[in-house]
This record gives C-alpha cells, sequence and structure tokens, in this order.
C-alpha cells in the first residue's frame, strides 16, 4: 500500500503507552522492515572456496540471489578436532569475505580480448585464403607486423573477439611453435595446484601433452626454502595450526600470523591460554609482535645468527656440559650427528671433507649393494665403525633396512655421537667464515680418529657432532681457548657475537636459547618455530634455515607434535598428489613430462643473467676446492644444466623433433640409439644445450601461457627486465647490462634480443598486469563457478570449489578452455604436424635410483674432460616420446593407458591402479569413440575431481594400503596401522560439497592424520623409523657436495645479506636532492593475497586505495618526508613510484613494500625512468645461488618445486626521494609513433 | 492565453501539483531515493559556514514569504502598517536572502570545483543548487524596487503581490493583480515556482522528512506485529 497515506494516519498510530509515557505501542507499516530482511535473503547457498595463495582452505558458503552471487560468509562445518583442542572455526578473513565483488567488478574478463593490432593482421592473411598456421607463420615472418603488435603490449588496444576466433589463433600459434623450433619452446606457468588443482592440470596437461614446458612456481616465488631439501629431502612438510596449540614454546620469524595466517592465527593465541611461550623476531612492530611474550627485533637478514647465538647455548647446555638422555637419543638415531666424516688436507689447512662411506672400507664392510652411498657411524657398543640402515644406499637395489631402527647389518647399536672420550688425536680444523672483518676462516680444534681407508690413504675422521660443536664456538677443554662466556662477542656464534650482528640483546638470545632447549627437554621435543617468506625471501636463505634447524635437532624437535619448524609460504599441500600428477602431467599417456625450474628460466630468457654484479667468486669459501673460479653464476648454470643436475628448456639449440629425424636417419632405431646420437653430437660440439647461447632467436620461448597467475604483476622479480626482454615492451630498466659479457659458458651477444615472445596468453577472471602485457586474454570462470579440489597444509581437510552459478558472461573454466585449445590444436596438427618422435632431456631425478648418480659428491664435468658424458650418471638422460598431435585432444579428455601399464608412483613407491581405472569407468563413464575408447572419461571438471580423488592414497583407503604395503617393503617395517581405520573409505566430490573430509594417512607425508596427534612433519620419520630422504637417511648438519663446500655451507654459517650494488649509481636526476638507500622488504600484506584483492574497491578502501610503502619516522623525517607523500624507489632495475606511509612501526634502512600492489590501480610514472611507475619488482632482479644447482646427487637431486635456484628478492637497495604533487605525470597521453618508439629510458641504448 | 495569463495564471497550479503529486508518487515508490544526498562525508570543508548559512537563510526566506502573503491583511494590520509591513520585509528578506546568497555561493562552488563532490554530483544535483542561487539573487534584486516604493510610502506593488498570492491559495487565481508590478518581480515569482515544479525531482525532497517528531519521541517505541494493512 501506500507509504503515504500511512503516514496520513501519523496522529493515529498510538495504540497504549507504557512506563508512564515513554514507551509507547504503534501499529505503524513495518514493510520498511523487509528491507533488511531481503538483504540477507537469498534463493540458495553453496560451498566454495578461493583458489587464492594463502594456505587459508576456507570452506565458504556462497549466496545466490536472483542469479547472481549476492555475498558469501564462513562454513562452519569442519569435522571435529582432536579431544581438547579448540575447533578450526571460524575460517576465513576480510579478503575471502569480499571476493564476491570481483564477479561483477570493472575488472572482471568478460570475452575473449586480443591485441587489436594483432586481430587485424591475422584477420587480414585468413582473408587472403592462408590457414590459421600459415596465416601465423606470415606475421611471425615479417618482423614489421610483429613488431607492431609486441610492441604495443602494456599500452592497451585490446578489442573483443570470439572463443573461436582466438582459440584458432592459439593453436596456430602452438602448431607453428612446435614445427619451426620446437615443442620446448612453448612454456606455461601457474603456481600452486592446491589452491584449485583441477584447473592447475587444465593447462599442464595440454602442455604436457603436446610436449611444452611447465614452470615451477615454489621455488621462483622464493617460497621453496633449499634448506628444507638439504637437510630432510623433503620439499616441505609442516604441522597443521591447530599443531601450534600443543607446542609449549614458539619462536615466530617472518611469518606474520594475524596478518598472513588468518584463519589460523587463532591457534597461536589459543596456544597462550594452554601455557605457551611465544617469542617473536620481527625487525619491525609486525602485527604478530603483540601477543608475544617476548619481542627480540632481529635486524632484517640476520636471523641466521641470533639462531647460531641460542643454537650455541643449547648445544653448550644440554650436549657438552650434560648430556640430556632426550637430546642425545634423538640426536643419535635421527639426526647426521654420529656420521663420520673424513678431514681433507687441503694447502696447509685441514677441513671437513665427504661423509666416509662403506665402500672406504675393505670389502665394502659387506655391503654389496651401493655401498658407495652408505654412511659409516662408529658403534660404541662394538667398539668398531659400523653401516647403519637408513643411508640412501639402502633404498635402492634392496628391501627392508632402508629404515631408522638403530641396526646395522640386524644387529643393535649405539651411534658413537663424539670421540672426545676415545680420540686418537686433537687436530686443527679450519671453517669458512663469512661475517665481515672477522677473517674469512675459523681454526677450531677437533677430537679425531685415525684411519686407514681401503684406498691405502690414512686419514681423520671425526663425527659431524664433533666438527659442529667446533664450530659453534664451544669450548671444550681442547686448548683454542675459545669462549668461556656468553658474553664474548669475538668468538663467533655466542650469544654476545650473535647480539653485536642482530641487534638483539646477548641477555635475550642466551635465554631464549636456554628456555627454548629446556622446554624442549622436559616436553619431548615440543618446541616449535614458526617461520615463513620474510627470512626466506634472502640470497642465503639457506643459512637462515638451517640455522633454525639445527636448534631443532639439537633439541629433538622435528616430527614431534607441538615441535619443529613450521614454514607456511606459498607450498600449499596438495594432499592428492598422487592421484593428481598423472592427469596433470598427462603421465597416462606419456612420460617423462618437461618440467622445468622457473628461476633459471627467466634468469635466463629475461636476460637478467647479462646484469649480473654479484660476483660467485665472492662467494666462495675460504677453504675451496674452487675447481670453477672465475666463472659467473650463469655459468654454473649451464654447467649444472650439462651434467643432468637441472633442466632446462629448451633443451638445446636444435628442434627435437628434427633432432630425433635425424638421428634415425644416422641409424637409430631406438631410444638408446637416439641417446648415443645425441651424446655424440653434444661431445662433438654440433648439438648445444641451448643455454650457452641463450639469447640466439632459436632458443627464445616463443608461445607463454599464464593461469591462475600474476606473473608480470606479482611475481616477477626483476619485473622491468621481463617488460624488455621478454615482452619487448616499454620497460624502465635503468642499466645497459654489460656485465654478463663475463660469462665463460654462455655466448655474448653484443646486442640484446627483446620481445622473445611471439604470443603470451593470459587465462584470468580479472585483467591484471599480466593480461595487460598479453596478448590475448580468456576469460575464465571464477572460484564460485566451477567444479574444483583446495587442500592446505594447514588443515587435514579437502574441500571443493563448486557452481554456484554458471561462468558468468563468456567465460569458461580452465579444464573446458583447456580442452577447446586441444580441439582445435588436433586439428589443425592433422595437416601441419601428425605423429613425432620428441627427445626430452631429464636430469636425475629426486626420489629415483637416479639420484645415486654420482657418488660421493664430486663433481665430475664432460665439458671439462673430467668423465665421459654418460646419459643418466654425468649427463642428463634424453627419453624418446611419441607424440600423435593430432589425438591431443582424445588424450586429454580420457584417463590414459599408462596407468594401467605402469601404474602410479610417488616418493619412490610404485602400486598398481587397475581397480581404480575401473571404478573410474563406471563412475565418469568412459569414452565411445577414437584412441581413448572405453577409457574413463576426463571431459568433465567433476570427472577430473572424481579421478584425482580416487587415485590418490588420501582420499581412498584402498590406494592408501597400496601405497603403504609398497613403504612396509622397503622400510621392512608394518605400518598397516596407519590407514587401518580407513582402508575401505572413498572420499567422492559430492561428499567434500556435503562437508569438507579429513583426508586418510598416505606415504607422500611424513604427518599422520590421527585420533591422537595433529599432523606434524617427520612424524613419520621419528615415530614410524622412516627414514628421511637424505644420503644418510637422517637430518643433515651437514652437506659434503663439492659445490656444498665450495661455498661453505657444508655446516650452516651465519653470511650477511649480499651487496647487489644496484643502487650505487644515483640517477640525475636525484643527485642533488635529499634521497635515502633503504633495504627493500616486500613482505605480505593485509589488504590483499598477493596481488588478489589488493585492487578491489573493498580492500582498496580500507587502507590507501593505491601503492604505498612504509618508511620510518626518522627516515622520513631527514629527507623532509611527511606522510602520504609521493615517493619515488629506484634503482639500476627500475622504478616504482608510491605514497610513503612514515611510521614509527618500521625500523630505519628498511622500506616496507607489501607484495603485491600492480600497476593496475592509481599508479603514475616515474619521474627517473618516465615509464608507469612500476610495481614491487620494478626494483628487483633475481641472482641465482650455485648451490641451488647441485643434482645427481641422494637428496640433492632435481624434481620439480622441489630442488632448484629460487627468486630471491630481499638483499635490494632502492633509492628514495620524494616528489611533488606538482610532478607526478599520470602519463595519460596519446600513443604517438615517437612514444611507442622510444621503449627504454632515456640515455638506455641496449 | 497571454504568457502573463499562463505563467500567473496556469503556472502556479501546474507547479503546485507536479510538487504536490510528484512528492507523493516519489515517496510511494522510490523510497530509497527519499534523502538529502548528502555529501559531507566526502568533503567537510567550510560545510558550518556554508550549509548553516544556506539552511538558515532559506528556511527564514521561506517562512518570511508565508507570513509576509499569506496572513490577511488585516492582521497584518494590526501589528503594523503597510509601509512597515513592506520594511520588515525588505530587511527580514535582506538578512535571510544575504545569508542564503552566501551559503549558496559557496555551497555551489564547492559543488563544481570540489572533485570529490564533483565526482558524485548528478546534473539535478548541480542544477538545483545553481536554481536557488538564481532564485534568491533575483529575490535580493527586487530590493532595490520594493525599497524605492517604500520610501515613497508606495506599497502598491506589494499589496498586488500579497493579493494574487492569496488569490492563488484560494483557488480563484487572478493574473491581473499583477499586471503592473516590477518585471524583476515577476522572474522572480517564476522561478520561484519553478523550484516547487522540481522539487520531487530533486534532493529537495528531503524537506518534507524534517524530523519534528524526535522533539516528542517516546524513548521506546513497540510496533506491534500484527499490523493489518488493509
Amino acid at each position: 500500500m501506500s507509504h503515504f497515506l500511512d503516514r496520513l494516519k501519523y496522529f493515529n498510530r498510538i495504540k497504549s503507552t507504557f512506563s508512564k509515557g515513554h514507551g509507547i505501542v504503534t501499529n505503524e507499516d513495518r514493510q520498511w522492515e523487509d528491507t533488511y530482511r531481503n538483504r540477507w535473503r537469498h534463493d540458495k547457498m553453496v560451498r566454495s572456496t578461493h583458489g587464492v595463495n594463502c594456505t587459508g582452505g576456507c570452506s565458504w558458503k556462497i549466496f545466490v540471489k536472483n542469479g547472481l552471487v549476492a555475498y558469501e560468509m564462513q562454513q562452519t562445518d569442519y569435522p571435529r578436532t582432536r579431544d581438547d583442542l579448540p575447533n578450526h572455526e571460524p575460517r576465513g578473513c576480510q579478503r575471502g569475505a569480499s571476493f564476491s565483488w570481483y564477479l561483477y567488478s570493472p575488472h572482471r574478463v568478460k570475452y575473449p580480448l586480443i591485441r587489436g593490432r594483432l586481430l587485424d593482421l591475422y584477420r587480414t592473411e585468413r582473408k587472403n585464403g592462408k590457414d590459421p598456421v600459415e596465416a601465423w607463420a606470415a606475421i611471425q615472418a615479417d618482423s614489421k607486423k610483429r613488431e607492431s603488435y609486441v610492441g604495443v603490449r602494456g599500452l592497451g588496444g585490446f578489442v573483443r573477439s570470439t572463443w573461436d576466433e582466438v582459440v584458432e589463433m592459439i593453436a596456430a600459434a602452438n602448431v607453428y611453435t612446435i614445427k619451426k623450433w620446437g615443442p620446448d619452446r612453448i612454456y606455461g606457468f601457474s603456481p600452486i595446484p592446491a589452491m584449485s588443482m583441477i584447473s592447475y592440470a587444465a593447462g599442464s596437461r595440454y602442455l604436457s601433452l603436446i610436449g611444452a614446458g611447465v614452470g615451477s612456481f615454489y621455488d621462483w616465488y622464493c617460497d621453496l626454502p633449499p634448506a628444507s631439501p638439504q637437510v630432510w629431502g623433503e620439499q616441505t612438510d609442516v604441522p597443521e595450526s591447530a599443531d601450534w596449540y600443543n607446542s609449549k614454546y614458539i619462536i615466530v620469524c617472518g611469518a606474520n600470523l594475524p596478518m598472513t595466517r588468518t584463519p589460523d592465527a587463532h591457534f597461536a593465541i589459543e596456544s597462550r591460554y594452554n601455557g605457551t611461550k611465544v617469542v617473536s623476531m620481527a625487525p619491525d612492530y609486525a602485527e604478530y609482535v603483540k601477543f608475544a611474550d617476548l619481542w627480540m627485533p632481529v635486524k632484517q637478514g640476520t636471523d641466521a645468527a641470533a639462531f647460531m647465538g641460542m643454537g650455541h647455548v643449547a648445544l653448550k647446555e644440554f650436549h657438552v656440559q650434560k648430556q640430556d638422555p632426550y637430546f642425545t637419543e634423538y640426536a643419535r638415531k635421527y639426526t647426521d650427528f654420529p656420521m663420520q666424516v673424513i678431514l681433507n688436507q687441503q694447502d696447509d689447512k685441514l677441513v671437513s671433507g665427504r661423509f666416509l662411506r662403506a665402500s672406504d672400507f675393505d670389502n665394502n664392510m659387506g655391503e654389496s649393494n651401493n655401498p658407495e652411498w652408505k654412511t659409516v657411524v662408529y658403534d660404541s657398543k662394538t667398539k668398531a665403525f659400523v653401516v647403519p640402515n637408513g643411508s640412501v644406499g639402502f633404498r635402492w637395489g634392496e628391501e627392508g633396512k632402508w629404515n631408522l631402527l638403530e641396526q646395522a647389518n640386524s644387529n643393535d647399536i649405539e651411534a658413537e655421537l663424539s670421540c672426545i672420550d676415545d680420540k686418537d688425536e686433537i687436530v686443527d680444523v679450519t671453517f669458512p667464515h663469512f661475517t665481515p672483518e672477522e677473517g674469512d676462516s675459523l681454526v677450531r680444534k677437533i677430537p679425531v680418529r685415525k684411519l686407514t681407508l681401503a684406498s691405502g690413504d690414512t686419514v681423520y675422521v671425526t663425527s659431524v657432532f664433533d666438527l659442529q660443536v667446533a664450530q659453534y664456538g664451544i669450548d671444550r677443554g681442547l686448548g683454542d681457548n675459545l669462549a668461556t662466556s656468553y658474553d664474548d662477542e669475538t668468538v663467533p656464534y655466542t650469544p654476545a657475537w650473535a647480539a653485536k650482528i642482530t641487534g638483539v640483546p646477548t641477555a635475550d638470545i642466551e635465554r631464549t636459547g636456554r628456555e627454548f632447549a629446556d622446554n624442549a627437554s622436559k616436553t619431548k621435543g615440543k618446541s616449535m618455530v614458526i617461520l615463513g617468506a620474510a627470512i626466506n625471501h634472502w640470497y642465503h636463505n639457506d643459512m637462515n634455515y638451517r640455522g633454525i634447524m639445527n636448534l631443532l635437532h639439537i633439541c629433538g624437535c622435528v616430527g614431534q607434535s607441538g615441535g619443529g619448524w613450521a614454514h607456511y609460504v606459498g607450498q600449499e599441500k596438495l594432499r592428492p598428489q598422487a592421484g593428481w600428477a598423472p592427469i596433470a602431467f598427462g603421465l597416462d599417456w606419456h612420460r617423462p613430462p618437461r618440467q622445468m625450474a622457473s628461476t633459471t628460466y627467466w634468469y635466463f630468457h629475461t636476460d637478467q643473467w647479462r646484469y649480473e654484479r654479484v660476483e660467485a667468486d665472492d662467494l666462495l669459501a675460504s677453504t675451496a676446492k674452487g675447481r670453477y673460479k672465475g666463472y659467473q653464476l650463469a655459468d654454473y648454470n649451464v654447467a649444472a644444466q650439462r651434467m643432468g643436475w637441472t633442466p632446462s628448456m629448451p633443451h638445446f639449440d636444435k628442434n627435437p623433433i628434427e633432432i630425433v629425424k635425424e638421428a634415425e636417419k644416422a641409424g637409430a632405431t631406438d631410444e638408446a640409439g637416439v641417446s648415443k646420437y645425441l651424446v655424440e653430437k653434444l661431445k662433438s660440439g654440433d648439438i648445444n644445450f641451448a643455454y650457452e647461447d641463450i639469447d640466439a632467436e632459436e632458443n627464445h620461448p616463443r608461445n607463454l601461457f599464464v593461469w591462475r597467475a600474476n606473473l608480470i604483476g606479482s611475481s616477477a622479480k626483476g619485473h622491468e627486465y621481463f617488460l624488455k626482454h621478454l615482452l619487448g615492451a616499454q620497460n624502465g630498466v635503468m642499466s645497459e647490462g654489460v656485465e654478463g659479457e663475463a660469462c665463460k659458458e654462455v655466448k655474448w651477444h653484443e646486442k640484446s634480443p627483446t620481445g622473445k615472445l611471439d604470443l603470451m596468453v593470459d587465462i584470468n577472471f580479472r585483467l591484471n598486469s599480466t593480461g595487460a602485457y598479453s596478448d590475448i586474454v580468456l576469460p575464465t570462470a571464477t572460484w564460485y563457478e566451477k567444479a574444483d579440489l583446495n587442500t592446505t597444509d594447514m588443515h587435514p581437510f579437502i574441500h571443493p570449489l563448486s557452481k554456484a552459478v554458471d561462468p558468468a558472461w563468456e567465460s569458461r573454466s580452465d579444464w573446458q578452455i583447456f580442452q577447446t585449445i586441444a580441439k582445435k590444436f588436433s586439428e589443425l596438427s592433422e595437416k601441419h604436424l601428425g605423429t613425432q618422435k620428441d627427445v626430452v632431456s631429464l636430469p636425475m631425478q629426486h626420489d629415483t635410483p637416479m639420484a645415486l648418480a654420482q657418488p660421493f659428491g664430486e663433481v665430475k664435468d664432460w665439458k671439462k674432460g673430467d668423465c665421459e658424458p654418460i646419459p643418466g650418471k654425468t649427463a642428463p638422460i634424453f627419453k624418446v616420446v611419441e607424440r600423435d598431435f593430432p589425438n591431443t585432444y582424445a588424450k586429454y579428455i580420457a584417463l590414459g593407458p599408462l596407468m594401467k601399464k605402469l601404474g602410479n608412483n610417488i616418493k619412490g613407491l610404485d602400486w598398481n591402479t587397475d581397480h581404480e581405472i575401473e571404478q573410474l569407468a563406471s563412475l565418469n563413464g568412459v569414452i565411445k569413440e577414437g584412441i581413448s575408447k572405453g577409457m574413463p572419461s576426463l571431459a568433465e571438471d567433476i570427472h577430473v575431481c572424481d579421478a584425482v580423488m580416487r587415485m590418490a592414497p588420501e582420499t581412498n583407503g584402498e590406494v592408501a594400503h597400496k601405497s603403504w604395503s609398497a613403504q612396509t617393503k622397503k622400510t621392512g617395517i608394518d605400518h598397516s596401522h596407519l590407514y587401518e581405520g580407513r582402508h575401505e573409505e572413498k572420499i567422492t566430490y559430492h561428499d567434500i560439497v556435503a562437508q569438507p573430509r579429513k583426508i586418510i594417512t598416505a606415504p607422500t607425508w611424513s604427518g599422520i592424520e590421527s585420533e591422537k596427534v595433529s599432523y606434524n612433519a617427520c612424524y613419520t620419520n621419528i615415530h614410524e623409523h622412516i627414514p628421511l630422504r637424505t644420503l644418510t637417511g637422517r637430518a643433515q648438519f651437514y652437506l659434503d657436495h663439492e659445490w656444498m663446500l665450495d661455498f661453505g655451507e657444508g655446516l650452516c654459517a651465519f653470511k650477511p645479506p649480499v651487496d647487489l650494488q644496484t643502487h650505487k649509481n644515483v640517477p640525475a636526476n636525484i643527485k642533488d636532492k635529499p634521497y635515502l638507500v633503504l633495504n627493500w622488504i616486500t613482505p605480505h600484506s593485509k589488504w590483499g593475497i598477493h596481488s588478489t584483492y589488493q585492487d578491489s574497491n573493498r580492500m582498496l578502501t580500507l587502507f590507501r586505495g593505491g601503492p604505498y610503502f612504509w618508511v620510518s619516522e626518522e627516515d622520513a623525517k631527514s629527507i623532509g618526508l611527511k606522510d602520504n607523500d609521493w615517493v619515488e624507489a629506484v634503482n639500476d632495475n627500475g622504478a616504482t613510484v608510491a605514497r610513503v606511509v612514515v611510521s614509527q612501526r618500521v625500523p630505519n634502512g628498511m622500506a616496507i613494500m607489501y607484495h603485491a600492489q600492480e600497476k593496475n590501480v592509481n599508479v603514475p610514472g616515474s619521474n627517473t625512468t618516465g615509464k608507469r611507475g612500476g610495481i614491487l619488482n620494478s626494483v628487483t632482479r633475481t641472482v641465482i645461488k650455485p648451490t641451488h644447482m647441485i643434482g645427481g646427487y641422494a637428496q640433492l637431486s632435481y624434481a620439480f618445486n622441489y630442488y632448484g635456484t629460487v627468486g630471491s628478492n630481499r638483499d635490494e637497495h632502492v633509492i628514495v626521494h620524494k616528489i611533488e604533487d606538482k610532478d607526478i605525470d599520470w602519463l595519460e597521453r596519446p600513443l604517438t609513433p615517437e612514444r611507442e618508439g622510444k621503449k627504454n629510458p632515456s640515455g638506455i641504448n641496449n | 492565453m497571454t504568457l502573463h495569463n499562463f505563467i500567473f495564471g496556469a503556472y502556479p497550479y501546474l507547479a503546485g501539483t507536479i510538487f504536490i503529486l510528484g512528492s507523493w508518487i516519489r515517496f510511494d515508490r522510490e523510497q530509497y531515493t527519499w534523502k538529502a544526498d548528502s555529501s559531507q562525508l566526502l568533503s567537510n570543508k567550510n560545510m558550518r559556514m556554508a550549509s548553516n548559512l544556506f539552511h538558515v537563510g532559506i528556511l527564514g526566506i521561506f517562512f518570511g514569504h508565508m507570513f509576509g502573503m499569506l496572513l490577511p491583511h488585516a492582521w497584518w494590520q494590526m501589528i503594523a502598517t503597510d509601509v512597515q509591513h513592506q520594511w520588515i520585509a525588505i530587511y527580514a528578506g535582506g538578512v535571510f536572502g544575504i545569508m542564503c546568497l552566501i551559503g549558496a555561493i559557496m555551497l555551489f562552488w564547492r559543488r563544481i570545483s570540489n572533485p570529490r563532490v564533483k565526482a558524485v554530483s548528478r546534473t539535478r544535483d548541480t542544477f538545483i543548487i545553481g536554481w536557488l542561487l538564481v532564485t534568491v539573487t533575483l529575490g535580493l534584486s527586487t530590493i532595490f524596487v520594493s525599497s524605492g516604493h517604500a520610501a515613497h510610502g508606495d506599497v502598491s506593488s506589494m499589496i498586488a503581490l500579497t493579493e494574487w498570492v492569496k488569490s492563488v491559495a484560494t483557488l480563484s487565481v487572478n493574473p491581473n493583480l499583477i499586471q503592473d508590478v516590477s518585471l524583476i518581480f515577476k522572474i522572480h515569482i517564476f522561478f520561484g515556482m519553478t523550484v516547487f515544479l522540481v522539487f520531487p525531482f530533486t534532493r529537495l525532497v528531503h524537506v518534507w522528512s524534517i524530523p519534528l517528531s524526535y522533539i516528542t519521541r517516546p524513548y521506546q517505541i513497540v510496533r506491534t506485529k500484527h499490523v493489518r494493512m488493509n
């Protein structure tokens, strides 16, 4: 009725009064209340989550109203936790709660978009009667045409097209590239499968089927801690957040819990109610400091020193002054402390060499299988050297002895930690040292035994424990007068020394070290360190991490519930990995896939190596053998590739398909023949590794797919180098790049190549910086518009993404998008490709017998004449894969035959999948025709979800049984109790849509799902005696590979941040005004998950609404900066412009720019470069580290996302200066030919 | 019908009808648009001065017109002579008019120059403050004429205008009553009537909802559950 007429009854509305007239009762119209009811009224509610790289894995209710997603709310129906533990709920944060904004936001990509100039070119060629592949070839053949669209990347110019047209062009580009350059010139980048597994698998499956490369991300993001593979042989395994509650002592450093682990932070707070002491080590007053009992603000980048100082106290008081029984037993059984190391005479010094092996003894100590790979301890029971079970030599070639039972040759032993009471001699051993002004080495006295080896050499041997105690500077009365007091700052690694370096008071380091150890002793290991990106993103991240791991192992914490390390960055545990990998990499059709280490890939292909100012020689230890002296960092990588350590993409300077053709012409009939041919050609130099001449046009990457990622706007360390060399766009690189000429292994081209990519395709639901620089942008379904799977390391549940509404506008799910591309690709390849044989160059893989390729960690380089190139031993393995290109689509949509023929495997365990394949055939239905006839269908997204879950031990009890049985064979220990109660269980997609399900314990991981303990890393290593997948089978304090020793990382040592030298040239426009030089720190943000959310209206409203970075009050004052002034951060890498936040929270000498504010919101031009103001990574550049390239050596072997170079970025410094408001230039001018032609900043000519 | 007859004979009823009916329809159909649309959250600079001057001024003018023109002539004669009446109108109108003028100028300037306010301004927002500004300027301009009249004791224009207003109000409109008043009055009247015409289409509707009931509102209001809506 009428609101107005209702008002006419105003004087009649009071029916009665009460409380002496202070209250009235009315019968007025109440329709307006429906407004508030309707706000929360909805048509349906669907369970989904956010496929974003945050480790949250939060289940959400998505509310749909009138066919549109209206809002979302946290789900609260997780299955219960264990008794006495707080609930997981509520999970979710302000970012996830704002996601529905994106669906209908201006950022949403609604239709297939394409660079207008490219579309014109393509249409013209097609009109002239060329078929799609010919049309693409014609555009690429004409450098003017190519430049016309390549040169305007990042400058807008998109037009709307149709799916048919753009997919045809993409497929044509792929076909052309395979034909002309080779399939390994096509690359795909997508991160973190766990956040939306099926979407990841879509692209990687298509690319793997056509032979293209898929790039790693965990190492590239520098979230992978290389220390984890080094020490544990494990990529990363961590406790679930609930286990924080079980801890009794937590040190937090580099992980801002409430800000970046928002849904989990409550466990940290609740743990305090449980009596836990919390120590924070943030350099700034970070949000998590508020719930610490003690704040030890460490100078950024010096965490290793602080932890070494604490380790000094723990080691001295609990291992040397007294022998804590729990610590001692733990060290004996689960660490390499008792392992014997040979001391080498080098010049006039005695230095630690390699581990003693069974093969060093007469008759190999009775070990016929892999004696070079079996390390040795001294048994204090029999007073003899023995070969304990569990080293990597037991893992391959025999069964039943790969375990951590304290046995040797079936006899119980007690490994001796130190020979100090039974020594032959005391000798001086030299340790490398890296602290400035303290000399480059430390000489320490060590008790040793003298031993004559089978070779006849007499050597000194000692235990890792004795080495480690000496290196920590603990005085054992051996006469070297080391620190007698913690206050002696002249002896490295004492608390006082650490205080000098870190700025934390000596007393705090001493007390925390002691309390941490004392708590662990009393609770049997319930002391924990929560750590993360902020200490891992440094060049010497492995030292920061190993400093922590040392402390944890000294105190017996790793593998104990409530203890150990808790590293949470970017890995997001892909729980059903074993079921997923075959689908994701097309292993059901071809093996092996092409996988690449992305850091190396981008370092070379974006030509960052040409600008390298870090001299590898400066990083070498004083004790280095240094056979590679004079090598540049890039040279090390090239050597590592040809020795079969790390992957390469593209492999060779020739199309791998052509190589097979030529090999066959030369008489090769099988894989061995092709391999032999290739080895000969590599030796003769007729064929070369691509990276030896990476700037040659035949070695350029040609097509790039980016999906589920924001490569350009977020993760591209060296953003401006990407723009310049990879994309050929307007860029802000402020240096000529001449340093690379010093390379010995990489050919130098005077003129650097630009615009290497022919085609870049971005698949996204929002138009971000990556889309802006792409040639084609495809609209994908959001996380509320598709079926997918999601898991995390933070909780043990698997839950779905599901379809609340159909994909809006013309968007499609990733699985469907790549299916469409595969279909078109198949059609076009009929005529242009047919079936071809392709040779894949594979590095020696971790968790396979290939990891036993290069014994003793000695570097043997065939190109230097150290040995012959033998594939799989001293060179990569060359595998021939037959690619039936026209059947790519048929393969994509069906679960292929190799799953039955070869079965499945993970982490070196094999099992058959026959039964699962049959079940999937009836669950999903089968393909009716073609080469996939009768095979289970993968056509629909939900089919794929179910296939993953059916094949994974985590979601299928039967597979758990099969995989654990394989493990039992290896260890000789019955592990069946771990999955017993859930043997019959099978979790399907529809189950998890109903409610998240707790996963089943699987040998893929080192923790267990149980009623008794929370999930914790390395739990099965300690409690099931399954060895760590390292050389010794134990956690390693010591790494004996030649390069590790060369770079002084045999033992953990403190290494200060590296001077990258990019801030030394102050640009002319800044020279005469006040400026600051600040360390560039880029932590994770409160108002975004990387670049996602930070551009959403809702999140922008909560802070400055555009780019900003933080500077301390004092620093700001010194150059007259006021809060919210415009500032520019600039160095030789480029420049970024933002508003400054002036805050007492920040320590002096540091600028904090949150990751990842990209350039699509409110970023003006840079006054220095004259180009768009840039992003956080405009001022960074990747620097690679040789020790991360090691391969073919037990845990130091390559696996995808497991080991490799990492994209560190925190050692960087920038010049910061104020920009007056009037000087802000938004660059909103038309694109003139002159502007288009000038891609570099003024004065940069290369 | 001459233009004069239309504007002063028909137009008052046209404007009045649209004013009443328009407000009613908007109130019934567009409840969410029934608001003042304040932009003070976006920019509060000088608003204490501008908003108060404008609002006090315009309310003063409104009630001044009401009392001055609608009270029966006889009642006025009990308090003041016609000449006095005219001087009161001139002074009161002048004071409130200048307040309103200054406020309106500030608001108008703010609306077209402040980037944040400008960004949220619709055409009608800028239009209405502009229109009011012109109207009040015209109103103030009449003072030059009427003070001349008053100085000579000539109240005929004032009487004519009030008689005409009453003729409108009593539905017996007679345009001839103001056939001979100065043109400036006529233009001002036209602008004033137009304010009523556009009233329902602008933010002015918030005038209807002045929350007077708050003055006597009891502490607690219980709204019964069973509302019988016809």
